[in-house]
């Protein structure tokens, strides 16, 4: 178990404020933020190559700050691989092993066995600089796994690669948790990681944690605009809260009301998020229930995307929503169309606006 | 296209010609010695062959590569914490190692003398147990490895510099402490900056003579030897003795670039 009680780094223009996360054994923990915000700080400090300036970093309960990194049983691979070029892929592995001081058969076999592993075998004696990123960064995981460490730390481990790479690694990385029941801590700017793989995630934004929680809940659930804008929801909105709903409250945005999951007090300011898978696009004659927000819309716009279509509606506001190639087929979906949307209550999250924007909150 | 790739662009071309005055004084002076050396060989070879010269020439070097010895074993730690580490004062601290690059080399050698000579603040206790530095052969070494530290430790530290901390890391946390990741990573990574470094200093170290005379002029150094032949014997009998030395240089020099080119290939690729 990792945990971080109010730790400070300043480094340069970057600022790390009074962080306290808590990563538990076996979590596969994402610590997403926009790029440049000095995340791998983090992961150096729990790898103890950073200091912090003020607070404590506790690996299974124990204050680590007088503990050197050879001496902590982390691994880190960063962005850039960092294999070592004066050695070959053979002996960039074997590093961590022949500085414990093990039998030059077991390393001869450990080093054989991970290569294997990572499905690198035959690069055994090439040099780091003739290999492409991928393969240099299957090396760099194997040099890392090979020694066993209690702790995997990823710096951005997929920025550079390409996408068919990317997914092979995604499956990899996701098996090496799932086989060794590693404790994990990824740092990336991408959404996209952190949803295939994440069991926690942190979201820090300007040196700040903005939330922590399960990556369901981030992804859902933001606290504030900004979170909800990193997270990538589509819909955000906002509101006055003008009643009580079925289980939740009615929210009015732009004339629309708004029925919500959540419950705040009337009159409240508040940020309405809903996600674009959320909304769907039905026949034009739908009517309000019970369980379905519902509203009379228009088709504006169809932009694909990599698998599938956003459908930029307006219904008094703007809305995004999601669309198959297929339900754009079947139901002869084009702009200028008259449709109806809906979307459930629960899928609408509300929080109050930040106190920190324009408008007053309640 | 073939034509314009003939017209020489007027900025490059005239500053080659501006250029070339370095160059040319250079080979000028050069062949000006070669040409009056080879039309007297038997007079050159005579001069060039007595012991005092040869042994001038054999100590110069011998002391240049013991100074060099001395800077790898000072000089390389200096060079990684000026490279790796952050304090207050370290700016004092570079500007100080760069004060013999500023100097002028008499300076260099009184410094040098009150230091080591007999009743020097280091040279007295050296005395005490029968070292001494005064007109003796490691006055050379402490006179040359004065004058080519800044240039040793300036190279090296570029070259730690250059290798990404990220790998230091990256050893680190595969279980190297942080001498076993400077020995196993660092090291290798920057062996071409430590030669050329080390070369630089060689050569600088081998050059000195202002500093050299004022703490040893005996034993002589081939800079001392050939100022004195010059005073003395004359034009021509010194040129003979620098056409020696000459010699010696392009020689061990075209030998130590050729080595570089097979040191530490993996340093472009850092």
């Amino acid at each position: 178990m990792i945990e971080f009680e109010n730790v400070s780094v300043t480094l340069g223009e970057f600022r790390l404020n009074e962080l306290s996360i808590r990563v538990k054994k076996g979590d596969y923990y994402f610590i997403i933020g926009p790029s440049g915000a000095g995340k791998t700080i983090i992961l150096e400090a729990i790898a103890g190559l950073h200091h912090p300036d003020s607070g404590r970093v506790l690996i299974d309960g124990e204050d680590v700050s007088g503990v050197p990194p050879e001496k902590r049983k982390i691994a880190l691979v960063y962005q850039d691989y960092s294999l070592f070029p004066h050695m070959s892929v053979g002996d960039n592995v074997a590093f961590g092993l022949k500085l414990q001081k093990i039998p030059k058969r077991e390393i001869e076999s450990r080093v054989d066995a991970v290569l294997c592993r990572f499905g690198i075998a035959h690069l055994k004696d090439r040099a780091p600089y003739t290999m492409s990123g991928g393969e240099q960064q299957r090396v760099a995981l194997a040099r890392a796994l090979v020694t066993e460490p209690d702790i995997l730390l990823l710096d951005e481990p997929l920025s550079a690669m390409d996408q068919v790479n990317r997914d092979k690694f995604v499956a990899d990385l996701r098996a090496i948790h799932r086989e060794n029941c590693l404790t994990i801590v990824h740092v990336t700017h991408s959404r996209e990681e952190a949803l295939s793989l994440a069991t926690r995630v942190a979201v820090i934004i300007d040196g700040t944690l903005e939330q922590e929680g399960e990556r369901d809940e981030v992804f859902r659930k933001p606290p504030n605009r900004r979170v909800g804008r990193f997270v990538g929801i589509e819909n955000v909105f906002e509101g006055t809260v003008t009643g009580t709903g079925v289980g939740g409250s009615v929210v009015t945005v732009g004339g629309c009301n708004i029925r919500t999951g959540g419950a705040m007090p009337d009159g409240c300011r508040v940020c309405v998020f809903i996600r674009a898978a959320d909304v769907s696009v039905r026949r034009a004659d739908m009517i309000a229930d019970d369980e379905y927000n519902c509203f009379p819309a228009k088709i504006e716009e169809i932009i694909p995307r990599e698998s599938y279509y956003l459908l930029g509606i307006s219904c008094g506001i703007s809305l995004y929503a999601l669309a198959t190639e297929q339900e754009i087929k079947e139901k002869g979906l084009v702009p200028g169309q008259s449709v109806s949307v809906s979307f459930s209550p629960t899928a609408v999250h509300i929080t109050r606006e930040d106190t920190s924007s324009s408008s007053p909150s309640c | 296209m073939k034509r314009l790739s003939k017209v020489p662009d007027p900025c490059l071309l005239s500053f080659a010609l501006i250029g070339s005055m370095i160059v040319i004084l250079t080979v000028l002076a050069l062949l000006t010695i070669t040409i009056r050396q080879v039309t007297d060989l038997p007079y050159f070879i005579s001069v060039a062959t007595e012991s005092k010269v040869v042994d001038a020439i054999l100590l110069t070097m011998v002391a240049g590569l013991n100074a060099v010895v001395l800077l790898l074993i000072f000089g390389i730690p200096l060079a990684y914490i000026l490279a790796r580490t952050e304090f207050r004062g370290k700016g004092l601290v570079e500007s100080i190692v760069d004060i013999p690059v500023m100097l002028p080399h008499t300076i260099a050698g009184i410094m040098v003398y009150i230091l080591f000579m007999r009743r020097g603040i280091i040279g007295e206790p050296f005395s005490q147990i029968g070292i001494i530095f005064e007109g003796a052969y490691l006055g050379i070494v402490a006179a040359m490895f004065f004058v080519s530290s800044p240039y040793f430790v300036n190279a090296v530290r570029d070259g730690f510099e250059k290798v990404p901390v990220h790998l230091e890391n990256a050893a680190r946390t595969l279980g190297a402490s942080r001498f076993q990741a400077f020995r196993m990573v660092v090291l290798p990574l920057s062996l071409r900056h430590i030669f050329s470094g080390s070369i630089l200093a060689w050569g600088r170290g081998i050059g000195e003579f202002a500093a050299i005379i004022m703490i040893a002029y005996y034993p002589m150094v081939i800079s001392t030897l050939i100022y004195y032949k010059f005073t003395t014997a004359g034009l021509r009998e010194s040129t003979a003795v620098a056409f020696a030395m000459i010699l010696v240089c392009l020689v061990v020099f075209a030998i130590l670039r050729g080595l570089m080119k097979r040191v530490g290939k993996y340093d472009d690729r850092v």
